[in-house]
This record gives structure tokens, sequence and C-alpha cells, in this order.
């Protein structure tokens, strides 16, 4: 499952936001603040969700990359992004770990004002990305 | 011939991705139009001429497949080409979609990509697109129940 949600992220962040990932993380990217945070619900076979957070500042980058921008794109645009990255990152990991042949649903994203507790997740991955991170957690509701 | 597109995505900034990834798949571009929901994009469809839509699947208000569903039950709108841009992976649901008439392009995707599915449901000469947007002279587009 954490490598599901590896293939996932780093291929989001790869061919959306053109940044390379490193598995490896320097001692910068550990300790970068978050940037921010969006959760995706899923209902299908298993019900949950995944939560994607932004850290080290990437955000403005990740944005500005993804709509081919040079200034530094507003905060309502940066969210916004941060929304449809974690939408293809859920979308793209459920079917790596579940199959293709089953149907998930996924809800809206939802960016949140406030980091969520992140206790006890079924799965969770860190990926390196130029001088920040992205951590990418999965729940799984019993 | 230029293409009026329709694109709806509850992300404005997924849809800014599609015109930017539309003008590099060298798709002849007329009007481009955006929707953030199935429900503006059908009112959309109504008070304007549109040859093509890019439609997401999971939106607030109207998803992409209601809003597809829609368009093929009206016969004004049932030959409306409509690519769904999605991160869907089902085969069942995507299935679904393709028995609807619809293309599909999983999310992140190419501007090849884009095109291929373009020429595929609007039956539009590959010939015809170039790389900077511009159709070539004395194109045809076709298909889709829409002849010019």
């Amino acid at each position: 499952m954490p490598t599901a949600l590896y293939q996932a992220a780093a291929l989001t962040f790869e061919e959306l936001g053109f940044l390379f990932p490193n598995e490896d993380l320097e001692p910068g990217q550990q300790t970068a603040a978050v940037d921010g945070v969006v959760s995706v619900d899923f209902q299908g076979p298993f019900n949950g969700s995944l939560i994607l957070q932004v850290c080290g500042d990437i955000l403005p980058t990740i944005t500005a990359n993804m709509l081919g921008e040079h200034e530094v794109p507003a905060i309502a645009l940066q969210h916004d992004v941060l929304g449809e990255l974690g939408n293809v990152v859920c979308g793209n990991a459920l079917p790596l770990i579940a199959g293709r042949e089953v149907v998930f649903r996924l809800s809206p994203p939802c960016v949140l004002s406030t980091a969520p507790a992140l206790e006890n997740p079924a799965a969770q991955v860190q990926i390196g990305l130029e001088e920040g991170r992205a951590d990418v957690f999965l729940f799984v509701k019993e | 011939m230029a293409f009026n597109v329709l694109i709806v995505d509850d992300s404005a900034a997924m849809r800014s991705i599609i015109v930017k990834t539309l003008r590099m798949s060298g798709v002849p571009l007329g009007e481009v139009y955006q929707a953030a929901n199935g429900q503006e994009g059908l009112q959309a469809v109504e008070e304007n001429w549109v040859d093509l839509a890019l439609v997401d699947l999971n939106m607030p208000t109207m998803g992409g497949e209601e809003m597809i569903t829609q368009l093929r039950d009206n016969p004004e709108t049932s030959h409306l080409p409509v690519v769904v841009i999605s991160t869907e992976s089902s085969d069942t649901r995507i299935a679904t979609l393709r028995d609807k008439g619809a293309g599909f392009i999983h999310k992140p995707f190419k501007p090849e990509e884009l095109r291929e599915q373009i020429i595929l449901v609007t039956g539009a000469d590959d010939e015809s697109f170039t790389t900077d947007g511009n159709a070539n002279a004395d194109s045809t587009v076709s298909g889709g129940g829409f002849d010019f």
C-alpha cells in the first residue's frame, strides 16, 4: 500500500507539477513546515480518506508550474491546485491498491485550514520535492 | 474550421491547464467556454454554439456523468462530442462512459493524448491539426452529427 501511494503521488507531482521526487529526504526537507493540507474522502469497497500535506513553501512553485506562470499565483489558486493534486493522487492510488475492476466515488477535495489528526493511518509516505516535501496519508474506515 | 470548446471542471486551475494543453495539442480553437459543474455546463451548451465538451466527472451540484446523460437525452445535443477528463480508473465506469459515446482521458494527461481523443470523438481529420493550434486550409470537421 505505501508503494501505491508513493507511485501515485510521484506520478502526479512529476506530470502535473513538473517536480521530480526523491525518496530519501534531506534534513531540510524533513523539517519543512506545512504549506497546505487537503483531504479527499472516498467510498467504495472500502471507505476512507486521503490526506495530502505539501511542505517547504513549494505550493507556489507547483501552482506556477502547473499554470505556466512566472508570477507567484494567488492563494486561492494555490488552494485550488492543492485540491486538484489531492484529487489526482487519490484517484491514481486507489486502483493501484484495490485494482481497476472496482469502482470508487471520490468526494470533492477539501482544503483544510488546520492540520488534522494524523494518527494510525493505514499507510503513509513522504516524497522529497525540491526544497520541500509532500506527505500522503491513507485512512481507511472500519 | 475551429472548434468551440466547453471545459467543465470544478477546479479553475485544471480548466486553465486544459486550455493550455488544448493549445499545445494543435486543436484549432474557436471560442472556449468554461463551467464549474454539470449544471453550468448544460446551460453553456444551451446558450452557446459548442462543438466539443471536455468534462470532469466528480463535481459538486451535478457531476459529469449526469451531464452527459442529459446531453444524450436531448435530441438537440445528443451527438455533441464529449471527452471525459478524470482521475477515474475503474474499467467498468469507463466502459459505461464510452457506451454513452464519450472519449476518455485519465489525469494527468499529455497534449497528444488529448489530441487523439478529440480526433476520435469528432471524426476530425488528423492532418487538419497543426502544432500551433491553427487549422490547415481546406480542413473539414465532421462526426458527432455536425457536418461543416
